[in-house]
């Protein structure tokens, strides 16, 4: 049955329109669940709010288990699935540069534009930042280009590396995001029982 | 802790942890590779023209012909009592009650034999029974049964005997006359004089 582009379900054309739909209610999502607040995503790094790797990390092992009970019961193949490639240069300075970006800034590039939408000033002056960036590292490119696609591994899962089933990589990684809620909680408590001039 | 937490942290365990116990997808009807390229090698998934043309005129109840041409190919002209599963719509739900028919021999067949082995091998591999392919083709057909050529007088006397049934087989096929072999005998009309009766003489 699924996935439904690639299947030949809804015409090719039509994924602009879903992409546009799936956006505007990811948007709805992100700024209800007060990722438009800067405050938000840098309490993170501080220890006193920890609803970003709550949000994320739920909304992942949601789509884990999802996916692969759909799978089972025959209406997505996920064999069909595209899987982005591996490049583990780039993962890795990418991911601390985000990290940096974030704790700096305040905003990740999606919360940005939902708080744009809700007239936040900061959030325009980290756009233009954000643009800028990636006109620099357009121009800067081919100097970078074989940093960017260094240590590639193409397209593999965890379970292809490690060679067990999804099944148990699901199960193992609800485990670390339960534990992860409530260590994260414990945390949350003990940093917020000493601030006291920031109001939740 | 809020009890719904609890709750939550309950439900999402029981659902990961269901899935260990998830079985294996199962693909038992698709044929493993390995089976597949050791059936692509056979010789025997192969039937010759004349074979073919034997058992339609045998009228073998277990043959079921497949046309995977284009439906105005097919249209155009096809063999007797063959049925149309154009190449394209070979993974439908058409094509897969016309192919899932247990215990009969299905004979693929296109023009040549270069579509109807891909089709063949997209066949096999969705674990059909019993698919073969007609070697040669339609173009095959035409040069061996429709219009066959006599072999040459030192052949061994076999080709003479596949050229005789293949003739048999273009009359069968086009509803063409036999042209008669020269040795055979004329009936002679032989006419017997009467014999004449001799009037006896009385007393």
């Amino acid at each position: 049955m699924g996935p439904l582009i690639p299947l030949g379900q809804i015409a090719t054309g039509w994924d602009f329109v879903i992409a546009l739909l799936i956006g505007i209610a990811f948007g709805f999502i992100l700024e209800s669940t007060g990722f438009s607040s800067s405050r938000n995503i840098a309490g993170v790094f501080y220890g006193y709010n920890f609803v970003v790797l709550r949000v994320f990390f739920t909304a992942v092992i949601v789509a884990m288990i999802g996916l692969q009970y759909f799978d089972y019961m025959g209406w997505i193949d996920l064999n069909l699935i595209y899987i982005l490639p591996t490049y583990v240069n780039s993962m890795i300075i990418g991911s601390v540069l985000m990290g940096l970006g974030f704790v700096l800034g305040g905003f990740c590039p999606g919360t940005s534009y939902t708080a744009i939408a809700i007239g936040k000033l900061d959030a325009i002056v980290f756009t233009a930042g954000l643009f800028l960036g990636i006109f620099m590292f357009s121009e800067l490119f081919p100097l970078l280009e074989n940093l960017y696609y260094g240590e590639s591994l193409g397209n593999v899962t965890i379970s292809e590396i490690l060679g067990v089933s999804n099944g148990l990589i699901t199960f193992l990684f609800v485990i670390v995001a339960l534990i992860a809620f409530y260590v994260t909680w414990l945390i949350e408590k003990r940093v917020r029982n000493r601030i006291t001039e920031y109001k939740f | 802790m809020n009890r719904n937490y609890l709750l939550l942290t309950a439900l999402l365990i029981i659902l990961s942890g269901g899935l260990l116990f998830l079985p294996e997808k199962s693909d038992i009807n698709r044929e493993n590779p390995e089976d597949l390229m050791w059936d692509i090698v056979q010789p025997t998934r192969y039937l010759s023209t004349d074979k073919v043309a034997k058992m339609i005129i045998e009228k073998d109840p277990l043959l079921l012909l497949i046309d995977v041409r284009e439906d105005y190919e097919f249209e155009e002209f096809t063999l007797p009592g063959a049925v149309n599963v154009p190449f394209d719509s070979i993974l439908t739900d058409y094509a897969d009650e016309i192919l899932s028919i247990e215990d009969v021999n299905t004979v693929l067949i296109s023009n040549d034999d270069i579509r109807a082995d891909q089709a063949w091998v997209i066949a096999k591999r969705l674990g059909y029974k019993n698919i073969y392919v007609m070697k040669g083709g339609l173009n095959c057909w035409i040069t061996t049964i429709i219009q066959p050529v006599e072999p040459a007088e030192t052949s061994p006397i076999t080709e003479f005997e596949l050229y005789k049934f293949r003739l048999g087989a273009s009359a069968y096929f086009t509803g063409a006359e036999i042209p008669e072999e020269s040795g055979e005998k004329k009936k002679l009309n032989v006419t017997r004089r009467k014999k004449e009766t001799v009037v006896e003489g009385g007393c």
